[in-house]
């Protein structure tokens, strides 16, 4: 395989589904439907940048799809008692962190495993969000929140900057910064990194909060885009986060993050939602052919794994312990 | 994923196997705790349910108990030979939904017998499809099966594209039907399937060798490999086993609740395998008990019941639940965490890698 394809892998079948989208509707290729694939892959892009982090550590976050409704929840209602609108969303992102750090402390201090201790902050927070707001709708109409989605600053949609600015700033971190080196540090060899004296602790709760923000920001978001907040929202959302990074390429076992591949994944995923939209299949298929390209991409990255594995792999302590 | 616990902790040299975690070890107060320590939690909160429910002493409430812990009951026991195998099933839910659909389509289809082979057949179909995608193209069993899961329910909105399918009510006289409402002495025939799937799954875990095999892989993958215990073939026979016990479950399940659709069971893999981890087997594989399993079923059954005759909207079970799974895995990551025994499992993984570490998890 060339390097060019090996860094950007999804290039190619992203351009093979635009191609068979593009002879097959004669709505895909306008300039309004690209924008709403564009947009729409903005939105997800944005958490999957945060969880790009949290993968590339070697661990998962499944409470992102409770922290969009419990966040998008706290900011409607709030906006519905008088609060001022930006504030009220400031308290969404405030919600998103505490949640992270909620996960975070129960991951490193009570040391359960981080999927099943994210699995039951899932349900914990599902259930605080429907408790909140009794299954009703908050239904707001805010101009500042509407923003969001709907504001088109030097003529492109908002979503679109924030994901191409948080982008650029993910890939920085990853690649230019201390933290970002940490990050996969942690990821590929934990204990080599608790023994070069890297706060390991510390570095994973920031990216549980990190996630945690990213989430109410989804939240904000979500909650931009319909007008209201609601208990149900965002359910099944974390599949959609972690298949985004996955397909991606950054590898399930932690050591590499892959921000553009993260950014390919989410295009990649929204056109083919888009391409199901145009061709009328039922919803379902939706949600099927999301869990079909998990299973995808993780069986090429396990067979190339698996071709690999004449050599000498290296062992870490991670992956035995794991 | 490992947790700090196992990480901090140094490697230790290698001991022999069978030194600990053998099914014939040493009693101890912690290992009595680990397989009857939910059956004493289960039986002082059954001492103390009169105090704050009254009625659920009533023979009837007590029935309805055990009749609503079957289905669970059941999936739980195929379950623990996953967890203690070191990998988790996520898909059981979406297993659920899709199996009652594809049986109440055999029921209308050709009756009682081909709804009860349909029922078992697809959920085997669905533990090889799971055990498939883990062992040929080498998917971390949780992601895999996080996949599954969505899939499954897919196929299961899919089939019920025209609305639910439901069980007309002029069957009410029929065997099938009688699954679900039945009682055997006294006891509702759910909880009797429950029974007699549990005395099966005892012996196959501590009676027979795929049981041993199937701990042993789960307490140290590569020293089980190195004894000669294929990896595929584990993998293959616990996701079997899950899809077999989601195959009788449904049977329990729709024949009570009579209609299914994709979204039936939402979160369903959760309940499961708090039970499983409240019973007492170790997430970390190696430890499996059904004793425990079967307790908490119960536990979980009787606090549900108490919660929801006390008027505790569902909202507030979520959380009630959330927090029971983590006070439990603390619990669980102390008693490793203090557990000298448990270190043999990491020294041996130390050797080798493991391309295909369960899951990541």
């Amino acid at each position: 395989m060339t390097d060019a394809l090996r860094k950007a892998p999804l290039a190619l079948p992203l351009l093979a589904v635009a191609l068979v989208l593009a002879v097959t509707t004669n709505s895909f290729l306008t300039v309004g439907n690209l924008e709403n694939v564009l947009v729409a892959a903005a939105i997800v892009a944005i958490p999957g940048l945060a969880m790009t982090f949290c993968l590339a550590m070697g661990e998962f976050d499944l409470s992102i799809g409770s922290t969009v409704s419990l966040a998008g929840v706290v900011c409607c209602s709030s906006i519905i008692d008088g609060m001022p609108a930006l504030l009220a969303m400031a308290l969404a992102l405030v919600v998103g962190a505490v949640i992270g750090l909620a996960n975070g402390l129960v991951v490193t201090k009570l040391g359960v495993t981080p999927f099943i201790a994210t699995l039951a902050t899932l349900v914990i927070v599902r259930g605080l969000s429907l408790a909140y707001t009794d299954g009703h709708d908050q239904i707001v109409s805010s101009a500042a929140l509407k923003y969001l989605v709907g504001g088109r600053p030097l003529g492109v949609p908002m979503p679109i900057l924030l994901a191409v600015l948080c982008t650029a700033l993910a890939w920085w971190t990853v690649n230019r910064t201390r933290f970002g080196r940490w990050v996969c540090a942690v990821g590929s060899n934990r204990e080599a990194a608790r023994v070069s004296g890297l706060p390991v602790d510390r570095i994973r709760i920031a990216v549980y909060m990190l996630v945690g923000v990213a989430g109410g920001f989804w939240g904000l978001l979500i909650s931009s885009q319909l007008q209201k907040g609601n208990g149900q929202l965002g359910m099944g959302f974390e599949l959609d986060a972690i298949t985004v990074v996955v397909l991606g390429g950054t590898a399930l076992l932690g050591g590499r993050a892959s921000v553009i591949g993260t950014l390919l994944g989410a295009v990649l995923i929204e056109t083919i939602r888009n391409g199901l939209n145009l061709l009328n299949t039922p919803p379902a298929f939706q949600r099927i052919s999301v869990g079909l390209l998990l299973i995808a991409a993780l069986a090429l990255l396990g067979l190339r794994r698996r071709t690999v594995k004449a050599a000498p792999v290296p062992v870490t302590v991670r992956e035995a312990a794991a | 994923m490992s947790t700090t616990t196992e990480t901090s902790t140094p490697v230790e040299p290698p001991r022999q196997p069978g030194q600990d975690r053998a099914p014939m070890a040493r009693p101890s107060l912690g290992r009595l705790w680990d397989t009857w320590g939910v059956t004493a939690i289960l039986l002082i909160l059954l001492a103390l349910t009169p105090l704050f429910a009254p009625d659920f002493m009533e023979l009837e409430n007590l029935q309805s108990v055990l009749r609503e812990s079957a289905y669970l009951g059941i999936v739980a026991a195929g379950m623990t030979f996953a967890i203690a195998s070191g990998a988790f099933d996520l898909s059981v839910g979406g297993q659920l939904a899709l199996v009652s659909v594809v049986t109440l389509m055999a029921y209308s289809a050709g009756g009682t017998a081909a709804a009860i082979g349909a029922a078992v057949a697809t959920g085997l179909a669905c533990g090889l499809v799971n055990a498939g995608l883990i062992t040929r193209l080498r998917v971390p069993p949780f992601v895999a099966t996080l996949g599954t899961l969505f899939v499954f329910r897919g196929v299961a909105y899919i089939l019920t594209q025209d609305g639910p399918k439901t069980l007309p009510y002029d069957q009410i006289d029929s065997p099938f039907v009688k699954i679900g409402g039945l009682n055997v002495a006294g006891l509702p025939l759910p909880f009797v399937i429950m029974l007699a799937v549990y005395g099966a799954a005892w012996i196959i875990l501590r009676r027979t060798a795929t049981g041993r095999r199937i701990l042993s892989y789960g307490s140290s993958p590569a020293a089980a490999r190195f004894c000669g215990i294929s990896e595929n073939r584990i993998r293959v026979i616990v996701f079997a086993l899950v899809g077999v016990s989601v195959g009788i479950a449904a049977l329990t399940y729709i024949t009570r609740v009579w209609t299914a659709d994709g979204s039936a069971q939402d979160g369903f893999e959760l309940k499961v395998i708090a039970a499983v981890v409240l019973g007492g087997t170790s997430l970390k594989g190696g430890k499996g008990t059904l004793i425990g399993t079967f307790s908490a079923v119960l536990l979980v059954s009787v606090l549900n019941d108490v919660l929801v005759s006390q008027g505790v909207p569902s909202a507030y079970q979520r959380i009630v639940l959330g927090c029971v799974l983590i006070v439990a895995l603390t619990i669980d990551g102390l008693r490793t965490r203090f557990a000298v025994p448990g270190s043999f499992r990491r020294a041996v993984a130390g050797l080798a890698a493991r391309p295909s570490a369960s899951g990541g998890a």
